[in-house]
């Protein structure tokens, strides 16, 4: 029994129960809410009361030394600070003026009188042996980025991986993942987008067949078993708390990660003290880079894609007033002769859309055209299956909102931006939209248009960070 | 004017509302949502109905307002429509008495909907209710609905409701046997007359 204890742990005063696993591998490295947990209540009680695991009050209230007594609150879940977000209100459970977070209430509201489990019993050993089942062939580019990040997880320091769209990002991390798993660490793969984490986990599934590992997303379904190997949503970080050894964040310019602060705190506090955080992106922010020079971190570039292609540079043509033509029932002829053209080359196409309203204003004047042509939106349950329609080529186009920015791949796919100077379509967008094109070696280059009522600054970045890449690709690395 | 919130409490859009001379003059409250949310929202049309005045039609995002603030506990929504509330009951002579929440309800709910709809927009009101059963009237049959004995008893003296004009408030009015349980008790304890108010009506 002893020599399964990690040496971390600190022997308490437990109280003599037998543990069972499957609640034990459940709360590891998890802060849960006391009164809703996948167990039964009295279970609960008793592992409270032998200090196997421990309460905390989801708020923190912090009272300002100074004469105004002012009150500073803090989220114990999701770590918000922001003042605003905190709405203090009579309660009838507490029967005090009590307080909630509104920042994680989407997963169940935490008040002050809300308690939150933690873990605090015996941890056992993780797994050593893990057996990676891939036989991909790397680029000397790849190659170079897995085994600097592997160097990275070693001397525990964070690493950005700047990898262009179509660089094959996914792979690199299977080797550092399996040599993190093999030194008995606890790895989880985070991203801000549910289907990023759909697209992945069977992919890590396949690649680890030994490892247990669980995906959560929201509305997951209960895995069974303690998984090594974590992959989930930046949202779902909130529901854990100094559990992983090593953590990856994919895609992590990705809406809402970037613009949302407590997401950001999450990946910190998710980590076992100092434990090493690596970032993969094709558009790493200024912050980022700044950190990596200052703080010292790792750092891999690819500039290039796998097949050794350089990036489709988008096209911009001008559509004035397309809003109001298609408010009027008519679509602008230059986006008609655009789609046509696809339609006679067979080619399947995307054009992506600003807001759902003008999208849905737009579709039926599409299906005039040709009927085949649907449209997907954030919302919409059919999504993937809708995806898979326009890869099997049962569709010939679809219309779509920002969803569809990142994680798909359809092969010689062609791709039209309209209202390219909405606010929506930053820079970091508008370069992972482009990246949608010219993925597969059979057709490296195509069609990325930017339809737009004024050139924005943000068209202009993108498309010079794509020219910039594109040099540096064929300056730089030889395949 | 200090404003309570900076971005809508529905969308998360920044507020940018203009202190007009308007919104001074006549001291409407801060808004807490934003334009394009709130015309999102569909009023009841006005039928004549004196009996029962209602002011939203319960569409998609009210269903989805509802659920955020009954079932997600998102007291602060109580204010979304304080506006339209306070201007549509602080006149009435009659004596506002909310529907009130079972007290093991309450407790789960963590707070009285109807009553803080009310406290948001700063309507007094009295508490002549209890709820004597946990069952809510949207899970039965029609036939279970008509034949369930009183869901409600009387909380004050008889003397307090007679001959008295009262004014019951409801969240949502959806088949009307909450309300017209509460108004039959309180017209046989001898209320002069029992009218009722909701924010909502399906
Ligand atoms: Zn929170
Ligand atoms: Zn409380
Ligand atoms: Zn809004």
């Amino acid at each position: 029994m002893h020599k399964k204890l990690s040496k971390q742990n600190d022997y308490r005063n437990y109280k003599g129960i037998m543990i069972e696993p499957q609640i034990r591998d459940f709360f590891i490295g998890r802060i849960w809410t006391r009164n809703n947990t996948p167990f039964p209540k009295e279970k609960i009680e008793k592992y409270i009361n032998s200090n196997h695991l421990s309460i905390r009050s989801a708020i923190t209230v912090i009272q300002s030394p100074n004469l105004f007594k002012q009150k500073f609150f803090k989220c114990n879940r999701c770590h918000n600070e922001n003042q605003e977000e905190f709405i203090q209100f009579e309660c009838a459970r507490c029967n005090e003026l009590c307080v909630y977070c509104r920042h994680c209430i989407n997963m169940g509201r935490m008040s002050r009188c809300t308690d939150l489990i933690v873990w605090s019993g015996p941890v056992p050993n993780f797994k050593h042996h893990h057996e990676l089942a891939w036989e991909g062939k790397f680029t000397k580019a790849q190659e170079q980025a897995s085994n600097e990040l592997i160097a990275s997880i070693n001397l525990k320091r964070n690493h950005l991986i700047h990898a262009v769209c179509g660089a094959g990002k996914t792979e690199i991390l299977f080797p550092a993942v399996h040599f993190a798993l093999n030194k008995g660490l606890r790895v989880c793969v985070a991203t801000p987008r549910t289907d990023v984490v759909l697209e992945l986990f069977p992919r890590f599934q396949k690649v680890f067949p030994n490892t247990i590992l669980h995906a959560y997303y929201g509305g997951s379904p209960k895995q069974p078993g303690f998984a090594q190997l974590v992959i989930a949503t930046t949202h779902q970080l909130f529901r854990f708390e100094k559990a992983f050894d090593v953590v990856i964040v994919d895609e992590a310019d990705a809406f809402p990660y970037t613009s949302d602060q407590a997401l950001q705190k999450a990946v910190y506090k998710v980590r076992k003290n100092e434990a090493p955080i690596a970032f993969v992106t094709a558009t790493p922010s200024l912050k980022i880079l700044s950190q990596v020079k200052q703080e010292n971190w790792g750092h891999s570039f690819i500039p290039r894609r796998y097949h050794g292609y350089p990036l489709p540079v988008p096209r911009f043509v001008s559509l004035w007033s397309y809003d109001k033509k298609i408010n009027k029932g008519k679509l602008p002829p230059k986006l008609i002769s655009w789609m046509k053209t696809r339609l006679e080359q067979k080619a399947p196409f995307l054009i992506f859309f600003p807001t759902i309203q003008l999208m849905e204003l737009a579709t039926p004047l599409f299906q005039e055209i040709d009927p085949k042509i649907i449209s997907v939106h954030a919302e919409d349950p059919n999504r993937k299956e809708k995806v898979v329609k326009l890869r099997n080529e049962e569709i010939p186009g679809l219309l779509t909102t920002t969803i569809l920015e990142r994680g798909i791949t359809i092969k010689n796919v062609q791709v039209a931006v309209v209202g390219a100077e909405s606010k929506i379509f930053t820079s970091s967008a508008l370069i992972q939209i482009s990246g949608r094109v010219g993925r597969n070696v059979q057709f490296p280059d195509g069609e990325i248009v930017f339809f737009h009522h004024g050139i924005t600054m943000e068209m202009d970045v993108a498309r010079e960070e794509i020219l910039r890449l594109n040099k540096e690709g064929f300056e730089k690395v030889t395949v | 004017m200090k404003r309570e919130v900076t971005n809508c409490l529905l969308c998360n859009a920044p507020l940018n509302e203009m202190i007009t001379w308007k919104t001074l003059l006549t001291n409407a409250y801060p808004k807490m949502i934003c334009q394009d949310c709130e015309n999102k929202f569909e009023l009841y049309p006005q039928t004549g109905d004196e009996e029962v005045i209602a002011l939203y039609q319960y569409n998609e995002v009210m269903k989805d307002y509802l659920h955020l603030y009954k079932f997600m506990h998102d007291v602060v929504l109580a204010k979304v429509f304080r506006d339209h509330i306070h201007k549509s009951l602080t006149k009435k002579e009659a004596i506002i008495v909310p529907i009130p929440m079972h007290p093991v309800k309450l407790k789960e709910r963590t707070f009285a909907h109807v009553d803080e709809l009310l406290i948001a927009a700063n309507i007094n009101f009295e508490h002549f209710l209890d709820k004597i059963t946990m069952e809510t009237q949207g899970e039965k049959t029609r036939e279970e609905r008509i034949t369930t004995p009183q869901i409600f008893k009387l909380k004050v003296s008889t003397d307090q409701v007679k001959d008295q004009d009262i004014l019951l408030i409801d969240d949502i009015y959806t088949t009307g046997t909450t309300i017209s349980h509460a108004k039959n008790l309180l017209l046989e304890t001898g209320a002069n007359s029992v009218t009722a108010f909701t924010l909502i009506r399906v």
